[in-house]
């Protein structure tokens, strides 16, 4: 992991990034990253060996799909898009992702 | 599910996907520098610093890969890779292995495709679960009925979705004289629609072309696709040609396509024609499509409620009143439908208690070779016992040997199943070869002898195959892997310890050699059984002489004879034949001597002068019609009373000459001449008919039935409601023994009495060998594979052998140093192998006395459990043992003291 590196994200949880960030329509690696490092305000900072991981793995279970494209700048680069899977899946782990947050809350507030 | 699939997809792209992210995450590299640059870094400094935050590419590559592929699993294509390589590094061994395993799965492969296709394959129609066969409902499953039945069966609409017809048959494809058959099959015009079967050129036969006389098309035919390939060599403009099938003008109107072969397992047709052809149609088998809400026994039932008005509209013409009145009631044929979706065959009942014991047979040959295949994997094992230990000193995990171990075996097993697989389809096409017949079965609606199986592969054969090749694996793999993953790392360090190990390797090949042993030794004493059961029938007395006999069979039922005049000509055809130079006798029958399978019989209801036979049945004897001299013909040598002769003809009291199997069967042996003979008969009891002669026995149907209680009537005497005979033959008997040339000039004499006939001529050894096929097919790949089985133990013995000498040489050489005597280092060498195969001996005699208890039924002349038989097959495995092992034991007997004692 490159040293600016986010902290140390629960288990699962960049699945659930990601798939989030594809949301809005397809993108490549690089801007998924740049998504999620912008709108955590720097935060999140994802490095390839994490997020090109990931991706596989949830093209491995059918949630993201991925097709070559054009970029911005006129360059070959892989997209990935949001299946009917993946976005059900998102639907899931997003419910379970805010129990698991609020339990948290309720251990760390007991005095 | 669907990951699995993906993971293969991955798998199968590994290389292009690992390309695909290299290349994005430099994208994604080369996005982040200029982020960077464009922050106002310059430009070395942003990719350093890229490169920096991203963090170890070479570690997300690996953690894709875990993605992917399981741990387990990785380092798989390795285990083959160094698998491949092994196996090269001693390519005979390696070969001979993989050629036995080919040989052992190519042969149950091709057996279980036999057996598949005569059995188990579905007819190549359209949803074939739904179709149904009307048969009797007696044990025989007898299915021939009139063509008016079926007329009236098919003009209910309302009681099926779709009724068909079919008749096999021989079609003479020749213009006159010797006739050339071909198979032809008479079809309903609802045939190839209710089938589901779409022509492949043209169109196929239709209800308007189903009407005497031809239709509004005049008479057409539809061929197969073999026949248009062969016959026609696949011209694309054959839709409107002409075909000739005896002596009527066809014209093609279709192509069937090529994997339909029709409605009977075991013939492919050649040319179907529509049904109402010939003047009262031929007798039919009938098969129809159950409507979706149809049970089987629900149709039964609905059809038996019309049968008697089904009956009532399909008198036969022509009948006596007597035979009408039993038509009506007739007991025995009763409508019952059968599922129908494997198609209808006369040759299951024959060949199915065949191949199923050869195919136990090529299981244990299979047994055998994977019983040597296990023998030299271990003794590879052996080999590298160091480096495994080696290995396993290093730090390699036992599992990861044993799946090195396996991957071999995976090799090999797919080596020997892809070869076994490709050869599968060619033995079975042999084997079918040898199923035809010269002489077509003379049964109604028969075809032309040659068998036709589809022995294409298909899934269910390709299930049995990997099935097979599995079980291989797991008999010749695992023991191997098992035993060479207890390799202790001290192994790689000590050359010549004795591992504990070791020993129970040696317990292991032990077992393997004695089950060698003990199958081929079965497997010889069953083969020898089989032929010395081929050999007696084929050396059986006959009753008569078959040297320099010729049977010749003549058919009018095509010719453009009036059915008055066909007597006639039958007796023209006999003078004409009798005037040849080279005949010695000729004369007529309605049975050849020898014919497979099909018996008349005659039901009797009693003779004077002998115990009373059961009232409602009587008793049977077998029934043929000569002319005067066939005896003589025949050589049959006459005992007691005159043979039929010119004075017993239609007008004057009728007469039979009976064999002796009939005087003890019906008159406890006393001289039958003078008793006379009363037949059942529907209606008014039949005139006595007056024994006047008594000849040897002979055999009457096939060469392993018994002599049948025969009578003989004359052909002139045939009278009464009967139609005179649709064909006779001719047996005949040749001056020389050289019958080859006669068999041309018979066929052309007859052909210039009349150019219409159908003639075919066969020298009778043809029936003697065509009443045998399923004996010497049986026979032969019995004794095949038995020397086969016996060939892999020899190698396999050899192989133990010879190592035994190469691992006990030091101690071989100090026994001779130390003064042994040569007996004595044989006896060290082959005490051990001796036991061996004492023991596999032993259980060889009880397998094969066990066994030989299912070969029964197949013998003739040869008890199961023939001590002879054994010891013969002992005697073949000691003397094959002891030529196995003589060249290692030879080699251990010149083992130089001094050098081996050296050598350590």
């Amino acid at each position: 992991m490159g040293e600016h590196d986010s902290p140390e994200l629960l288990r699962g949880t960049l699945d659930l990034l990601i798939l989030k960030a594809l949301v809005s329509g397809p993108r490549h690696g690089y801007a998924i990253a740049h998504h999620l490092k912008t709108v955590s305000e720097d935060v999140l900072q994802v490095g390839e060996s994490s997020l090109y991981p990931a991706l596989q793995r949830l093209l491995l279970r059918g949630w993201v799909k991925a097709h070559w494209g054009t970029s911005d700048n006129n360059r070959r680069a892989r997209y990935y898009t949001l299946t009917a899977a993946g976005r059900k899946q998102l639907e899931l782990e997003r419910s379970e992702f805010d129990r698991i947050v609020i339990a948290i809350h309720k251990v760390l507030a007991t005095p | 599910m669907r990951s699995l699939f993906r993971r293969l997809w991955y798998l199968l792209r590994e290389r292009r996907a690992q390309a695909d992210l290299s290349e994005e995450m430099a994208f994604h590299r080369e996005m982040k520098a200029r982020e960077l640059e464009e922050a106002g870094a310059d430009s070395v400094e942003a990719r350093r610093e890229a490169r920096r935050t991203l963090g170890n590419t070479t570690l997300a590559h690996d953690q894709v890969r875990d993605v992917w592929v399981p741990h387990a699993l990785q380092g798989i294509s390795q285990d083959f890779r160094l698998g491949l390589r092994t196996l090269a590094s001693t390519p005979s061994v390696s070969a001979a292995a993989i050629f036995s395993l080919a040989l052992g799965i190519g042969a149950n492969t091709a057996i279980f495709s036999l057996i598949d296709s005569l059995l188990l394959r579905d007819l190549p129609v359209r949803d074939p679960g739904r179709l149904v066969m009307l048969s009797d409902g007696s044990d025989q499953h007898w299915d021939h009925w009139s063509y008016p039945v079926w007329r009236e069966i098919h003009s209910r609409h309302q009681l099926f979705d779709g009724t068909l017809a079919w008749a096999g048959a021989r079609f003479d494809l020749s213009s006159g004289g010797e006739s050339k058959y071909i198979n032809g099959i008479w079809v309903s015009g609802s045939y190839f629609d209710v089938l589901g079967v779409r022509p492949l050129l043209g169109r196929t036969i239709s209800e308007s072309d189903d009407a005497a006389g031809g239709g509004s098309n005049a008479p057409v035919a539809v061929i197969s696709y073999a026949f248009w390939q062969h016959h026609f060599g696949g011209d694309p403009d054959v839709i409107g040609r002409g075909l000739t099938l005896n002596r009527v003008a066809l014209t093609i109107v279709g192509v069937a396509p090529r994997g339909f072969f029709g409605t009977d397992v075991g013939h492919a047709f050649d040319v179907a024609v529509p049904a109402s052809g010939p003047a009262n149609g031929p007798t039919v088998s009938i098969m129809a499509r159950l409507r979706t809400d149809q049970t089987i026994d629900a149709a039964t039932a609905m059809l038996r409620a019309i049968q008697p008005e089904i009956r009532e509209a399909t008198l036969p013409a022509g009948w006596p009143p007597a035979f009408l009145a039993q038509y009506l009631k007739a007991p025995f044929t009763v409508f019952t439908l059968e599922p129908a979706a494997q198609g209808v065959s006369g040759l299951r009942e024959r060949f199915v208690r065949p191949l199923l014991a050869i195919l136990i047979i090529v299981a244990l040959v299979l047994l055998v070779a994977c019983a040597n295949v296990a023998n030299l994997s271990l003794a590879r094992a052996m080999a590298r016992r160091r480096e495994l230990g080696m290995r396993l000193a290093l730090g390699a995990s036992t599992w990861r040997l044993m799946r090195q171990l396996i991957a071999e075996s995976i090799v090999v097993a797919s080596g020997g199943a892809a070869a076994g697989l490709a050869a599968a389809p060619w033995i079975a096409d042999r084997l079918t070869k040898q199923l035809s017949t010269t002489i077509p079965v003379r049964a109604p609606n028969a075809m032309t002898g040659t068998v036709f199986l589809d022995t294409s592969i298909d899934g269910r054969v390709l299930l049995f195959a990997v099935a097979l090749t599995f079980l291989t694996l797991v008999i010749f793999g695992t023991v191997p892997a098992w035993r060479a993953s207890r390799v202790a790392p001290m192994d790689a360090l000590v050359e010549h310890r004795q591992p504990r190990w070791g020993r129970s390797v040696w317990r292991t090949t032990d077992v393997l050699i004695a089950v060698q042993v003990a199958v081929s030794m079965a497997l010889i004493a069953s083969a020898s059984l089989l032929v010395r059961t081929l050999t007696a029938l084929e050396t059986r007395p006959l009753g008569f002489d078959r040297q320099g006999l010729l049977v010749a069979t003549v058919e009018t039922q095509h010719a453009s004879v009036s059915p008055e005049r066909r007597a006639a000509l039958y007796n023209q055809a006999l003078d004409a034949v009798r005037r040849l130079p080279d005949v010695a006798d000729a004369a007529l029958s309605f049975l050849p001597a020898v014919v497979e399978g099909s018996i008349l019989a005659q039901p009797i209801q009693s003779v004077s002068g002998a115990p009373s036979l059961p009232a409602r049945r009587g008793a049977n004897a077998a029934l043929n019609f000569i002319s005067p001299g066939w005896f003589q013909t025949m050589k049959i040598p006459l005992i007691a009373g005159r043979d039929v002769g010119p004075q017993d003809r239609v007008d004057s009291p009728q007469v039979a000459v009976v064999n002796e199997a009939f005087a003890r069967k019906f008159l406890r042996a006393a001289n039958p001449v003078g008793h006379t003979v009363r037949f059942f008969q529907p209606g008014p009891p039949p005139a006595p008919v007056e024994i006047v002669g008594l000849v040897r026995d002979s055999v009457y149907g096939g060469l392993r039935s018994q002599i049948e209680a025969t009578i003989y009537l004359p052909v002139a005497q045939r009278s009464g409601g009967w139609l005179p005979f649709l064909s006779l033959d001719l047996s005949i008997r040749s001056r020389s023994q050289q019958v080859g040339a006669l068999e041309k000039k018979v066929a052309q004499t007859i052909e210039s009495v009349n150019p219409d006939v159908s003639v075919t001529v066969h020298p009778v050894s043809d029936y003697v060998s065509d009443s045998l096929v399923q004996e010497r097919l049986v026979a032969m790949l019995a004794g095949g594979f038995a020397v086969l089985a016996l060939a892999l133990a020899a190698i396999g013995l050899y192989g133990v052998t010879a190592y035994a000498v190469a691992r006990r040489r030091t101690e071989i050489g100090i026994r001779i140093a130390l003064g042994a005597s040569p007996a004595n280092v044989v006896r060290t060498i082959v005490s051990r192998l001796a036991t061996l195969i004492c023991i596999g001996i032993t259980a060889g005699v009880v397998t094969s006395l066990w066994s030989s208890r299912y070969l029964g039924s197949l013998l003739y002349g040869v008890r199961p459990g023939d001590p002879a038989n054994l010891a013969g097959a002992i005697t073949v495995l000691v003397l094959t043992a002891t030529i196995a092992a003589w060249t290692p034991v030879r080699a251990a007997l010149r083992t130089d003291p001094v050098s081996t004692v050296r050598c350590n």
